[in-house]
């Protein structure tokens, strides 16, 4: 591997990365010679060497700014330009890029969250940051063969029991300690969203199609939905149901009825 | 490697995301799309249904942004693999990259950043450009980026260098006319010896696009129609080189899909006027019309 390459390239992406701006980041280099900066890249009467990797330092921020933007706009719309600002300059010196494309930038965004001072302003910040970043997965998960509406009607009477569902790949079941969901919604459709209450809830997210939904969950379906993603049998799901819900057969009749009509399940 | 090993794709666009309707639904007259490989790196979902969509009206390329080429890490072999498996599934007519590095330890900029113009930084990228094509059981296309810095080290100008690389490496150049642009008005170099200095046979694919002007120097943003000068230089390399397919990019403030039309269809008109005065063979046939 060329040294004075990677030299190179080590010094620059210092330089470019240095959370201050470039000038604080050569302040802190030790190691460049009597010529500094203007020794390795080429300044003119237009533009100084530092201004010159000033440009890629603006660039490497805004364009991964722009991006995140663009993933989490109620947790932007939440916090504001300024602070998201702020937020964003934070969270790249803790995580920062490793993958080759922008849709992982996100990833550890709800996670930086949970610890961060701006839940003081808004606590259920990461909760919703956790709900933007299930929807940007799920748009682009793995896909699946959907399970048509009237495949049930063939299974034989005695399959029924043994018989496992199987869920969309792509979908997601949140456990949450705030009603996020609406304000995700609010902010999809410019409208101003209530204030929140903390409320421990599951929320499901979920593709139908090419389009992303989610939704909170009652608790039944919620652990009727984890057991199925466990891979409970149908007979096991009637159980876990028959001691939650009064009428468990008209229960598990109309999820089925909604989950097949909402692309939820997939071809076994 | 030559120009010839490749189909002549004609003029084409940028495929984004704003458009994905309209080129699924209206089919809209163009030769040719480019895709960004990144944004079809993915598992399934939306951009995978549109891709299988386009490709079925359309011949396409695959750009890539973040193959890193002329960083010291390692190559992304899982990268890499990915990329191998959509060129698989997809079949471009051809893969391409930047002459660039885009992260070093591990990290990624998201940029493309300039490489010092050294024999050693020579080496190094052929070297590299060489086993990604092993990889990909296929020759690639370099492109030059539009850059804001130059390296005190450098012992070559950018053309003798993007040459040298592509000679040794044989694989063919993207040629980005409007990065010669600003890149020649960042460092004060003559864009008209660029283009006459390239090794015509290794030149399959141009790009046209906008960039915006900040006194000080010009920002590769693709966020403006091409402005005259860049359509100069084009028809300068028109005439130099002969039939190429021709790309439009617009990234930011992407106008209707008209006007990205009408800036592919002014490069096969300004191709068409030059058709007399070109130096080099045409290789424009009925047959490589796609």
């Amino acid at each position: 591997m060329p040294t004075q390459l990677k030299e190179l390239q080590s010094l620059l992406y210092r330089l470019i990365t240095a959370p201050s701006g470039v000038a604080e980041g050569l302040a802190a280099e030790r190691s460049l010679g009597a010529g500094g900066l203007d020794a390795i890249v080429r300044g003119d009467d237009r533009l100084s060497a530092e201004a010159r990797v000033d440009i890629y330092a603006n660039m490497y921020f805004y364009r991964i700014l722009d991006a995140l933007k663009e993933d989490f706009p109620a947790t932007l719309a939440v916090l504001g330009d300024d602070n998201f600002h702020n937020l964003v300059t934070g969270y790249l010196i803790q995580h920062p890029p490793t993958e080759p494309s922008l849709y992982y930038c996100g990833r550890h965004l709800a996670e930086y969250l949970r610890a961060h001072p701006m839940r003081e302003r808004a606590p259920f910040i990461a909760d919703l940051a956790a709900l933007e970043r299930a929807i940007v997965e799920v748009f682009q998960s793995r896909d699946a063969a959907p399970m048509e509406p009237d495949a049930l009607r063939s299974i034989a009477p005695a399959d029924w029991p043994a018989m496992k569902l199987k869920l969309q790949p792509a979908a997601q079941i949140l456990a949450l300690d705030w009603r996020v969901s609406d304000l995700v919604r609010a902010v999809e459709e410019e409208r101003a969203w209530e204030p929140l209450e903390p409320r421990a809830v599951k929320v499901l997210v979920w593709r139908h199609g090419t389009r992303v939904f989610h939704r909170e969950l009652e608790v039944v379906e919620a652990d009727t939905l984890d057991a199925i993603v466990r891979g409970e049998s149908f007979a096991e799901i009637c159980d876990r149901v028959a001691v939650r819900d009064s009428d468990p057969v008209s229960w598990i009749n109309q999820m089925l009825a909604r989950w097949l009509s909402d692309g939820l399940l997939a071809r076994r | 490697m030559k120009r010839s090993d490749f189909p002549m794709l004609g003029y084409g666009v940028g495929l984004r995301r704003q458009h994905y309707g309209h080129v699924l639904e209206a089919r809209p007259k163009v030769d040719w799309f480019e895709v960004v490989s990144e944004n079809f790196m993915v598992a399934g979902g939306r951009a995978i249904e549109v891709l299988e969509g386009v490709r079925a009206n359309y011949p396409i390329a695959m750009h890539g942004v973040s193959m890193s080429i002329g960083s010291t890490d390692p190559l992304n072999r899982e990268y890499l693999l990915q990329l191998s498996d959509l060129a698989r599934r997809f079949q471009p007519a051809w893969i391409s990259d930047h002459l660039c590095w885009t992260g070093v330890g591990g990290h990624n900029l998201h940029d493309l950043l300039p490489l010092p113009y050294t024999e050693e930084a020579i080496g190094h990228v052929a070297a590299r450009i060489r086993q990604v094509q092993e990889t990909l059981e296929r020759p690639i296309l370099i492109e030059n980026v539009s850059s804001y810095m130059a390296f005190a080290d450098s012992t070559m100008n950018e053309w003798e260098f993007i040459s040298a690389i592509a000679d040794e490496a044989d694989c063919g150049i993207l040629l980005d006319i409007n990065n010669i642009y600003v890149s020649a008005f960042n460092h004060r170099f003559d864009a008209n010896e660029y283009i006459d200095a390239l090794p015509a046979e290794r030149v399959v694919q141009y790009h046209l696009a906008g960039h915006s002007d900040h006194g000080t120097h010009l920002l590769d943003t693709h966020d403006h129609p091409v402005r005259d000068e860049v359509w100069a230089l084009y028809e300068r390399a028109a005439r130099r080189f002969g039939a190429v397919s021709a790309l439009v990019e617009w990234d930011d403030h992407i106008p209707e899909f008209a006007e990205l039309a009408a800036i592919a269809d002014r490069a096969r008109e300004i191709f068409d006027a030059n058709a007399a005065e070109r130096t080099a063979k045409p290789a424009l046939s009925a047959d490589h019309r796609a």
